[in-house]
């Protein structure tokens, strides 16, 4: 018989913390599935709800720029445009904040149970795609009304909104720890995704920003998600320039570098908490 | 597992903590600098910044061996669970635990209130670290323990706080670990299931498996563990068997000197101007207290069912509604009597200074050592509360002999009150057994 041997000290040196996930995933699974069932079963309208927060910002966003300012959009109906944006941006903001907040509200399971800690982020993770695929069906619905109909193209739209959860996921890492230490961050970051909303073509054409601030606004990943998400529903040309393989760069070594921040960093939350 | 192996080897395992802002001489821009340092920890060189929850412990566990580890609040107990089972890690030194490791450190882990009772089950299970399929094979069992069965599927928030504990502890119970390390919240729950527990624990040491089991509890690790060791300020001022540990930890926590000579065996007398207090004893009213026969003669030996008196020298007493209380304890810090002034049925005309006289008619205590804690505070307000002013523990010992009360036989000191009775065998007819007549 083979004895498992465990030996606790300080942990030294970096690691990605991944192979300890595959051992766990029963766990992950079940923590993922307790949220999604937990939160629905709250609200007896759980999955109205899902759809109808997203919906009534639509609304708003269609009366304000789509009919007061009439925002160029290049001929595509403002609100299947802004929708078909909004979805990956909703995805964005809902998993950056579940996952960086995912630490400090699992404080009364860190402090009582070993389990390895990357698995709440993750289970924040897969819950924010589940939530996503109602709003995801409202905009194919929105856009079946407006004549546009799902091809095969449209399937694109799963590994863009992945990608856009990947992101999110990355960089909630960095602050997941930080976020129990630091209770300022949580306002901080309110702000700064209000800022990346206007700094994302969503409300508004990408067009509209000068030729020469163009580059450094395609750096954003979440540019791309969404002028490619506008391609794959509306068909609406989008032109794969430099930056996009610089956001892919990006994207890809703020994932790795969360995951190692987060590994080097998640030991100490339990202390402050 | 070769047996000679230890299960468990801790090195020099030390955890500290950053508190910063300590002193409070500190100026303003000093008080800043605390606060930064508390947020970036590489800010923070000096040793006064740190509190030591751990400090270079060591020490090693057989399999088969149930140690329990004993300390009063904030010895650092909970601090070592909590690194042996992974959930904060030291701040130096190692342990090395051979075998898989289950730890119960709260009842209920990871209960959700919103979920059922079956979904809980197997939440709590997966996060203690069981497989799926396990517990589904198990959950019958679970279920039948519990005792809840018409309630598995709905949600834990409407149980009852006796059924939510049950199911609680039906899932921990079926936790099979090498090392098991328990958090004295498994030594509550009816009686019941202690006994059951308590057998789950023997039988788990029996199979050459190993118990780490922390408490403050003196009897629970007197009955289950076979070594143990306590904790002061987070370094082991004591390792050996647990019946030692135990009269250890009782002496030194407890103030119980049980070295007889510096508390002498004849004393009546004690004073209590320094005698170590309880809650740091926000006054000093208890002065001294002395022990006497019934007709006043002093002395600390007595027989059951005679009459002991207390007299208590107190001064400084000038608030309404005081009380006095007078606690007899036995040998495991385990309280035997409750005797309080207000108890009294009648008026007591206190004085600021002066002696007040406890009568305890008919001792009902068993044959032992007892020590005496004395208690004196301020009751009433809205709810009618007790609040503690001025408690000494360990204020005064006497020794207590059945002489003839009661035969001697199948009585110990900390098996309950002693009561007269009267036993006759009565002629055998079914008829009367039936009827009850």
């Amino acid at each position: 018989m083979t004895t498992e041997i465990r030996v606790i000290e300080k942990q030294q040196g970096l690691g990605f913390g991944l192979a300890e996930i595959l051992k766990w995933r029963e766990l992950l699974l079940m923590l993922a599935q307790r949220q999604i069932s937990s939160r629905y079963r709250q609200m007896l309208l759980g999955f109205f709800w899902a759809a109808l927060e997203p919906l009534g910002q639509l609304v708003m966003l269609t009366l304000v720029f789509g009919f007061l300012l009439k925002v160029d959009t290049g001929g595509y109906p403002y609100p299947l445009y802004a929708f078909a944006g909004l979805t990956a941006w909703w995805l964005f903001t809902r998993n950056l904040m579940s996952v960086a907040g995912s630490l400090q509200e699992n404080m009364g399971l860190i402090s009582k149970v070993y389990f390895p800690r990357l698995i709440l982020p993750l289970a924040a993770t897969i819950k924010e795609l589940f939530d996503i695929t109602v709003m995801v069906a409202m905009l194919l619905i929105v856009a079946a009304i407006y004549g546009y109909f799902p091809g095969l193209r449209t399937l694109l739209i799963l590994p863009l909104l992945i990608f856009a959860a990947v992101i999110s996921l990355g960089l909630g890492l960095w602050l997941a720890s930080f976020m129990v230490r630091f209770r300022d961050i949580r306002p901080m970051l309110n702000l700064g995704l209000q800022a990346g909303m206007y700094a994302t073509p969503i409300v508004y054409s990408a067009s509209l920003v000068p030729e020469r601030f163009q580059f450094a606004y395609q750096l954003n990943p979440m540019y791309w998600v969404v002028e490619l998400s506008r391609w794959a529903l509306l068909d609406k040309p989008v032109q794969i320039t430099a930056p996009f393989y610089w956001s892919l760069v990006f994207s890809l070594l703020l994932l790795a570098s969360g995951l190692l921040v987060f590994a080097a960093t998640e030991k100490m939350a339990v202390d402050v908490q | 597992m070769s047996s000679n192996q230890s299960s468990v080897v801790v090195e020099g395992l030390s955890k500290r903590y950053l508190v910063p802002h300590r002193s409070e001489s500190l100026s303003k821009m000093g008080k800043v600098a605390a606060h930064m340092r508390e947020f970036f920890p590489f800010l923070s060189r000096e040793d006064s910044d740190f509190f030591w929850a751990l400090r270079d412990l060591s020490f090693e566990v057989k399999p088969g061996e149930i140690l329990g580890i004993l300390g009063h609040n904030g010895s650092g107990k909970s601090t070592l669970l909590k690194i042996l089972s992974g959930v904060t890690q030291p701040s130096f030194g190692k342990a090395i635990l051979r075998g898989k490791v289950g730890s119960l450190l709260e009842v209920g882990t990871g209960f959700h209130p919103d979920l059922t009772g079956r979904e809980n089950v197997f939440m709590s299970g997966v996060l203690l670290g069981l497989k799926r399929q396990d517990i589904a094979a198990k959950f019958d069992e679970i279920v039948d323990f519990s005792g809840i069965e018409a309630f598995i599927d709905v949600p834990v928030k409407r149980y009852s706080s006796g059924m939510y504990v049950r199911l609680a502890y039906a899932v921990a119970s079926m936790l099979s670990a090498d090392i098991l390390i328990l958090d004295e919240v498994m030594a509550v729950g009816d009686a019941a299931f202690r006994e059951k527990s308590k057998e789950n624990i023997e039988k788990i040491a029996n199979d050459g498996r190993t118990v780490l089991f922390v408490s403050h509890n003196a009897r629970a690790v007197t009955s289950m563990c076979t070594t143990g060791m306590i904790l002061e300020a987070g370094q082991c001022i004591y390792q050996g068997s647990a019946k030692d540990a135990v009269a250890t930890y009782l002496r030194k926590v407890h103030h119980y000197d049980t070295d007889e000579a510096l508390r002498n065996e004849a004393a009546t007398f004690h004073d209590l101007d320094n005698a170590p207090r309880l809650l740091g004893g926000q006054k000093r009213v208890l002065r001294w207290v002395s022990t006497h026969r019934k007709d006043g003669t002093p002395s600390n030996r007595f027989n059951t069912g005679e009459s002991l008196l207390v007299r208590i020298g107190y001064q400084g007493l000038k608030i309404p509604n005081p009380y006095f209380a007078v606690l007899i304890m036995n040998e495991f810090a385990e309280r035997v009597a409750t005797i309080h002034s207000t108890h009294h049925a009648g008026h007591i005309d206190w004085t600021e200074s002066g002696v007040i006289e406890c009568c305890i008619e008919d001792l009902r205590l068993g044959e032992g050592t007892y020590r005496i804690m004395l208690d004196f505070g301020i009751y009433g307000g809205s709810r009618m509360a007790v609040t503690s002013l001025d408690c000494v523990p360990n204020a005064a010992a006497i020794h207590i002999e059945l002489s003839g009360f009661i035969t001697g036989m199948g009585i110990d000191a900390y098996q309950g009150a002693v009561h007269k009775s009267a036993w006759r065998p009565l002629p055998y007819q079914e008829l009367d057994i039936k009827s009850g007549n």
